[in-house]
């Protein structure tokens, strides 16, 4: 056996000043990977160049180019066509969710790399975190898990399995089918869903409520406050029935409720209705205004206010429609006009809620306001409308308009790139960055999204840290650390039973995994273990494969290109991957001894 | 039911039909009650403020508001009376505040000058021409104070649902008519209406709460939301602000209310 070098000491400090690092956080895990592709090669244990060849590698390429597809499928609706029969089987509960989805990425990404299917699902869960108001810690982490799981489903599920034939060509012992695995895959997806499902509440981070809402609704987040929230509500049959007619502008005075839309009866659907619009009976109604202004409305106008949105949830979806705080700007024609004599509501189909003006919120009667310089009005509408009365000039908005505007017109060309990208993985079997850099670029020049659309879709976070992840794996193989480790272990364990030596292989699998690339340890494993199982009389293909099964094992940390991915969206710490990873990485060791005992009879 | 409201000179009778109608249909019966309660509950001394109420203000009266305020306090004792509904009031400078009420019967009675005169000249024992300038510079007064007050003159007859005159028709059949009146349908008291009325009661007692530091302001309700309005300047305005606010919790039944500075005021504001 080797003797332990000083590079081989310098590699191990490095490991465990990174581990330290993950766990402790001082600094984000980012920089703790740009630390690490500092160093290693200050110390001279990789050279420049490997140094930085993350970026280059197939992975970050891949991610990079997956994202944008991911970015572009969004843009124009496609996600949203994808998630609607999701939750129409899944309901609205967030366990029966992530079992769906859950289940749905294991089957995709045992054909595909768990990267390029965790990353189409990505802007799927964060839109369905946003309409289900379901903190999207609590929705990304199983999903991620069961993306890894998924690949260890079919033999072209991971970068491991699929060397694991060529790795054992040289022993001449016989190869894996494609579903020879699959027993076993599917008892691993199926547990880890369970351990989900069963002690979610326990093992997922219970903080990220605030997180999320803070990420998602900012922008939001101060008008609406002001002015309250969403109602959905209908008016009787008999409503119109012995009362003077009664119009939008008198609920306005009467409740402060801001009527937005209206439908006429049967079904056709009035945006932005007048202020003389006659409410009607059989009519549906979309109201903002503060939760005790609506009941109160309800209550003494005999209306019905229903649970949750239903006609109207098309119309205040995020994409459609918004609030926008907007000032009267410097030098506008409107200062010195009142909103009545504006006429946003008729001209731009828009509806003021409220003013503000010094710290003041003025809600009542805001049509004859004489406007001033500086007065913030807030104003909801559709986007497109909102865009046309920014064009206008005259109102300075401090809120985006254009955070989210679809363009489904392009979803054809979305869904062509992304089947292109997808025909050059399985069936030409070309390099996966390649496939999915020109499924990106048809996008951008198909214009389903702009190159500066592009960009901004891209998580740097998670870049920096998978690039800076690659060299310590290289160094750690490079210098031989990682075949001395291996060596030790083994030859520290003696003469054992054949079901314990696998789950010795098992565990030290899964902590190269965790370190160095899947893909390196099952290449510097594979070898080493086939030698020591036919030594101590075990099935050699058996060894190897726990490798490259174990080699998934990647929870602990958050290393694996997946975990990596959604560590950013989820705003997870390094410590909630320890938590919720520990269990899952015992459960899969165990789970996957027993399948093996069960299934091939060791 | 209904308010019934009759405006009336002095000596023509109106107070005999209102008490003989209040009797007929089971009423309260308003009047004098009014400035009572009302001095009682803002401390005013009663002969200031029936002075305030029955005389149209001097002109050194119009600069230091202190009449607007005595009335302010009137219509607020007033209102919260006739709110309870069920009730007729012949009182001063109250008919025309529930102009806009659905359910109140507005009443006129007017008598026959010669037969107020004589009246007049029985009750003070005085000479007929004094009896007649007496009764006259009394109409005027009124007519003056209600001007300046709602800006109408109490002799339209437009400003009514019915005018009598009891000359030919006696005391028996004023209220025989307005008993009749009363009994309408589209007198009676509806939800919505009650609503205009409780309306009216908060708008002033939010006005009565600010007038003694605001006094020129006015005030609107439509269900709970009240605006006040003023044309101070903006940091007297936000000082006032400050004040309505803290009368949210103060007075029930505010749903909401606002200060608007600056903006035209409605015509119906009080």
């Amino acid at each position: 056996m080797q003797p332990l070098t000083t590079d081989m000491i310098l590699v191990l400090c490095v490991i465990g000043i990174a581990i330290f690092l993950f766990v402790v956080e001082w600094v984000r895990v980012d920089v703790v990977a740009i630390l690490i592709m500092v160093t290693l090669p200050l110390l001279h244990l990789v050279t420049p160049k490997e140094a930085f060849i993350g970026f280059s590698s197939n992975a970050v390429i891949s991610i990079i180019a997956v994202i944008i597809i991911g970015a572009g499928l969004d843009k124009t609706g496609l996600i949203n066509k994808l998630v609607a029969p999701i939750l129409k089987i899944a309901g609205k509960s967030p366990s029966r969710i992530v079992t769906a989805i859950s289940f749905a990425i294991a089957i995709i990404s045992s054909f595909m790399q768990n990267i390029g299917a965790a990353a189409l699902f990505l802007p799927a869960i964060q839109r369905i975190s946003k309409t289900l108001k379901i903190p999207i810690g609590k929705l990304l982490m199983p999903i991620g898990f069961s993306a890894i799981l998924g690949g260890t489903v079919t033999l072209v599920g991971s970068s491991p399995l699929i060397l694991l034939n060529d790795l054992l060509a040289p022993f001449h012992l016989e190869p894996f089918g494609l579903f020879d695995v699959t027993p076993i895959g599917l008892a691993l997806v199926v547990s880890g869903i369970l351990c989900f499902v069963v002690l979610g509440r326990f093992i997922l981070p219970q903080g990220a409520e605030e997180t999320t809402k803070e990420s998602a609704g900012s922008i939001e987040a101060s008008p609406l406050k002001e002015i309250g929230d969403t109602f959905e509500l209908s008016t009787p049959d008999d409503y119109t029935h012995y009362r003077d007619p009664i119009r939008i502008r008198d609920l306005r005075k009467r409740y402060l409720v801001n009527v937005v839309a209206i439908t006429e009866p049967p079904d056709f659907k009035i945006i932005s209705p007048a202020s003389d619009t006659v409410i009607r009976a059989g009519a549906e109604l979309l109201a903002y205004g503060f939760e005790k202004d609506v009941r109160r409305m309800a209550e003494s106008e005999g209306m019905h206010l229903k649970k949750a949105l239903g006609v109207f949830k098309n119309e205040v979806a995020e994409h459609t429609s918004g609030i926008v705080e907007a000032v009267v700007a410097p030098r506008s024609s409107l200062a010195g006009k009142t909103l009545r004599e504006i006429n946003l509501r008729g001209r731009y189909q828009v509806v003021p809620l409220a003013i503000y003006r010094q710290g003041e919120t003025y809600r009542a009667q805001i049509d004859d306001f004489l406007l001033r310089v500086g007065d913030a009005i807030v104003i909801q509408g559709e986007w497109k409308k909102l865009q046309l009365l920014q064009h206008e000039g005259t109102l300075l908005f401090t809120t985006p308009v254009d955070v989210e505007l679809l363009r489904p017109e392009k979803a054809v060309f979305a869904a062509l790139w992304l089947s292109v990208a997808l025909t050059m993985i399985l069936v030409f079997k070309i390099q996966l960055s390649v496939c999915l850099m020109t499924g990106a670029l048809g996008m951008v020049i198909t214009r389903v999204l702009n190159i500066d659309e592009a960009y901004q879709s891209v998580d740097w976070r998670t870049i920096f840290l998978l690039a800076g992840l690659i060299p310590l794996g290289i160094a750690t193989e490079k210098t031989g650390t990682a075949a001395w480790i291996a060596q030790s272990v083994l030859a520290a364990t003696g003469q054992v039973q054949p079901i314990v030596l696998l789950t010795i292989i098992g565990v030290l699998s899964t902590l190269f995994t965790l370190v160095i690339s899947n893909v390196g340890a099952t290449v510097l494993l594979v070898p080493l273990v086939v030698n020591l199982a036919i030594a101590a009389h075990t099935d050699p293909r058996m060894a190897a494969l726990v490798v490259g099964l174990a080699t998934s094992n990647s929870f602990i940390l958050p290393t694996h290109q997946v975990n990596a991915l959604y560590m950013g969206p989820g705003r997870y710490r390094s410590v909630d991957f320890m938590k919720a990873g520990s269990l899952i990485s015992i459960v899969f060791i165990v789970v996957m001894i027993g399948a093996i005992y069960v299934f091939y009879g060791v | 039911m209904a308010i019934i409201t009759i405006s009336r000179g002095s000596y023509s009778k109106g107070k005999e039909v209102a008490e003989k109608v209040a009797e007929r249909l089971g009423y309260g019966c308003l009047s004098r009650e009014v400035i009572l309660e009302a001095s009682d509950r803002y401390h005013i001394p009663e002969i200031k403020m029936i002075k305030a109420i029955h005389n149209a203000p001097t002109i050194l009266e119009r600069f230091n508001h202190s009449k607007q305020v005595f009335m302010a306090y009137y219509q607020s004792a007033f209102t919260q009376r006739v709110q309870k509904d069920n009730v007729i009031y012949h009182g001063l400078a109250g008919h025309l505040l529930l102009n806009e009420v659905p359910h109140v019967v507005k009443v006129r009675i007017i008598a026959d000058l010669n037969d107020r005169i004589q009246s007049e000249m029985k009750r003070e024992n005085i000479t007929e021409q004094k009896a007649h300038d007496a009764i006259l510079k009394d109409d005027e007064e009124r007519r003056k104070w209600t001007q300046s007050l709602y800006g109408r003159d109490p002799w339209d007859s437009a400003l009514y649902d019915l005018v009598i005159h009891i000359h030919k028709f006696t005391v028996a059949d004023a209220v025989d008519y307005i008993c009749q009146a009363a009994a309408l349908e589209q007198f009676a008291t509806t939800r919505e209406s009650q609503q205009k009325m409780d309306d009216l009661t908060l708008v002033c007692q939010v006005k009565t709460a600010l007038m003694e530091s605001y006094p020129e302001i006015s005030v609107t309700c439509e269900y709970g939301n009240v605006l006040v309005y003023t044309k101070a300047e903006e940091h007297i305005a936000h000082k006032l602000e400050t004040k309505a606010k803290t009368l949210g919790q103060k007075i029930d039944g505010i749903n909401h209310i606002e200060v608007h500075s600056r903006v035209p005021i409605p015509p119906n504001a009080i």
